[in-house]
């Protein structure tokens, strides 16, 4: 390592850790979301960025319309479907508890996982989008699509924040994920509640979606691939919480990243383990404690 | 040539496409009669290495309606049954046992690196030939060789081939971006000590997961080393991704990719500017000067109507060896494949098509199958010695630039 650069070096890690952590919020979010409401570990919540993501890629690259457009398309198509899923898979065995609908989405995981197989065939795909474009602060590079990711985190973060605390159906959303029955009793209609829910955690895996397809190289299977990783961050921030998911997020980006100077890169996902295993021997609770929001 | 060991789909599941193709490659799918034996196809069809397995997939298909338009073995009519991996060693061995077991399969030909060795064990207990037209790895140096065999070279003569051409370019300065595979990891070692061996420093030797959504803090290190080259051992998900963030972050050099990104696609996906004139791609190939390869490539533009892809030929020549052999044991069992199979690939009136090598049999003569990928004589592992071409960007596609002949590797 250039004895000057080091400094450099690091900082640049730091933004790649940093991209990456924002990436994970994303992907993560919404997962959080339908835990806290819908009380269960929706594995195939990955699965629905990847829905997003050759959605957007159809409109965008074999319809030709702008990224924008497509992007636009490709997540709410994924909100739909996703709220399709909640309605006709979830809620008629949410009866059965947790563990089964856990077991229930990694069924789903499956079926979605063949009908893009199905749909979308082999190979790879990229969005019709301009190559990345790196600027230099200082010596170190950010492109604008690693800056995009962090704006569209910073954003779904603040946007979610004003949502659950500001809205009404925020606020139902809240309480139904404090105590369901409480909020049943006291008039808050569940069945809209869980509606929102299901809508707004598949449209944000769907905004992940979109930003897999700018940052990476689509494979039908890239997307679900993500989910251990959505785990650590999610386990790591606490199951229940939502803001925990930015910090951890962040937590787990950066640690991963920011080891590959000193660790073999191919370490990089037990770097996120070993972080989730440390934090929870000292907080089993993870990192927001058990009654936070 | 190396490749295709992926363990990637975690929870994917053959997929109704597949099932479709799968059904409609091999044409007539009937129940085995008397005068039919059974040879399963077992590739992946979906997933990143689809494209490849259904190149293996019609390779087969093609010798075996040759072999049928011939009269068929002295065992009956090919009859192909195809599976989808994946490239799953998991579903490999299940799709394998079904074949064996209900399907009667007499030989599997198709699998991938990782298959096949998961399916070693099988393939001996079950006295079944299991044939590979593109699994270079270096473990089945040691499993190969009974009931084990493959139509491509391993991924030494691989290796050596990169470590050969990175030299032969007079780079001063190389990096090293592999995929934590054993099938990138095996050729990128032995073209790591050739480099070395020449004194070119090898600035970064990186090994990395691929089905990341970025690879920048892989590249971090890499890229302020201001490689002249970069060697890139990896699947076409994770490599394109890295050709573009290294292009993006301010990489200027020259690059060396493995076989798969020996694809057109790959012009698509990362864009044809950025690799005219500067990206190389190194592959193992068939020796296109022979005239059995002629041969075969006029047949398969024929009955295909396309030019054959990669591997195509190491196919094309698996599913003949596997006839001859049935021809020449007169043994219509896995067992009879495995006792013949060097037999009519070394030593005899060489024949390079199954018609003329049934002929030859029929009059008592020993045969020697010249195949249309080259030679294909066994070693004890079971592997055969083999070419390598390099090709480069141009225009936006691959042209051949280099040819590295067998004889140089031995």
């Amino acid at each position: 390592m250039a004895s000057g650069g080091t400094m450099t070096l690091f900082a640049q890690f730091l933004v790649a850790g940093v991209a990456t952590g924002c990436f994970l919020i994303l992907a993560t979010i919404g997962f959080s979301l339908t835990r806290r409401v819908e009380g269960f570990l929706n594995i195939a919540h990955a699965q629905l960025i990847g829905v997003s993501a050759f959605t957007t890629w159809a409109v965008n690259v074999l319809l030709g319309w702008h990224i924008l457009a497509a992007a636009a398309i490709g997540i709410v198509f994924t909100a739909l479907v996703g709220l399709a899923i909640g309605r006709l898979v979830y809620e008629p065995i949410r009866h059965h508890g947790p563990a089964v609908m856990l077991i229930s989405s990694v069924g789903v995981t499956y079926v979605i996982g063949g009908i893009v197989d199905a749909a979308v065939g082999t190979g790879i795909r990229t969005f019709d989008i301009p190559l990345a474009t790196s600027y230099e602060f200082f010596g170190v590079r950010i492109t604008d699509y690693q800056a995009m990711v962090m704006a569209l985190a910073a954003l779904s973060g603040v946007s979610m924040a004003l949502f659950l605390n500001k809205t009404k159906i925020g606020l139902a959303v809240r309480a139904m994920a404090a105590n369901p029955e409480l909020a049943a009793s006291r008039g808050i209609d569940v069945r809209r509640t869980s509606m929102a829910t299901w809508l707004l955690a598949s449209g944000l895996a769907g905004l992940a979606g979109v930003m897999l397809g700018v940052v990476a190289t689509l494979s039908t299977d890239i997307a679900f691939r993500q989910i251990l990783q959505v785990l650590a961050v999610a386990i790591l921030a606490g199951l229940g919480s939502l803001y925990s998911v930015i910090l951890s997020g962040l937590i787990v980006g950066i640690a991963m990243d920011v080891s590959v100077l000193w660790i073999p890169a191919g370490y990089r996902p037990l770097i996120a383990f070993a972080l989730v295993i440390v934090v929870l021997l000292f907080r089993p609770e993870g990192l927001a404690g058990r009654k936070s929001s | 040539m190396s490749k295709f060991n992926r363990s990637r789909r975690g929870l994917y599941t053959a997929s109704v496409a597949a099932m479709a193709f799968a059904a409609a490659i091999s044409g007539s799918v009937t129940a085995a009669s008397a005068a039919e034996v059974t040879i399963g196809v077992l590739v992946p069809l979906t997933g990143e290495l689809g494209e490849f397995g259904s190149i293996v997939a019609k390779g087969v298909e093609l010798a075996a309606n040759e072999i049928n338009a011939a009269g068929g073995t002295s065992c009956g009519t090919i009859r192909t049954v195809v599976a989808d991996t994946a490239g799953e060693p998991d579903h490999a061995i299940r799709a394998a046992t079904k074949m064996i077991e209900s399907d009667g399969a007499v030989a599997i030909l198709g699998p991938t690196s990782g298959e096949m060795v998961a399916l070693v064990d099988l393939a001996k207990r079950k006295k079944t030939v299991i044939v590979s037209p593109y699994a270079g790895t270096i473990t089945l140096n040691k499993l190969g060789g009974d009931f084990v065999y493959r139509t491509v070279s391993s991924d030494l003569g691989d290796g050596a081939a990169s470590g050969l051409w990175l030299t032969e370019r007079g780079y001063k300065r190389v990096a090293f971006l592999v995929q934590n595979e054993e099938s990138t990891i095996s050729p990128a070692q032995v073209a790591r000590t050739k480099v070395e061996k020449s004194g070119i420093e090898i600035t970064d030797y990186v090994v990395y997961n691929p089905g990341q959504p970025s690879y920048q803090a892989e590249l971090t290190a890499v890229l302020a080393h201001k490689p002249d080259a970069i060697y890139l051992a990896g699947g076409q998900e994770s490599g394109v991704t890295v050709i573009k963030e290294a292009t993006a972050g301010g990489f200027k050099g020259e690059w060396l990719f493995t076989a798969d990104l020996a694809v057109p696609e790959i012009f698509d996906a990362v864009g044809a500017r950025l690799l005219n004139d500067r990206a190389y791609v190194e592959f193992a190939d068939a020796d296109k000067s022979l005239p059995e390869y002629k041969a075969f490539e006029a047949l398969h533009v024929a009955k295909a109507g396309e030019a054959p892809g990669p591997f195509a030929a190491n196919s094309f020549d698996m599913m003949n060896l596997v006839a001859l052999s049935l021809q020449a044991s007169g043994d219509c069992t896995g067992a009879g494949i495995n006792s013949a199979i060097r037999g009519v690939s070394e030593g005899g009136v060489a024949v390079s098509s199954f018609a003329d090598g049934k002929a030859a049999i029929a009059a008592g003569k020993d045969i020697d199958y010249q195949g249309a990928s080259g030679p294909l004589t066994f070693d004890a592992s079971g592997t055969v010695a083999g070419a390598y071409s390099i090709q480069a960007a141009k225009d936006g596609a691959w042209v051949n630039t280099k040819f590295y002949p067998a004889s140089l590797f031995d």
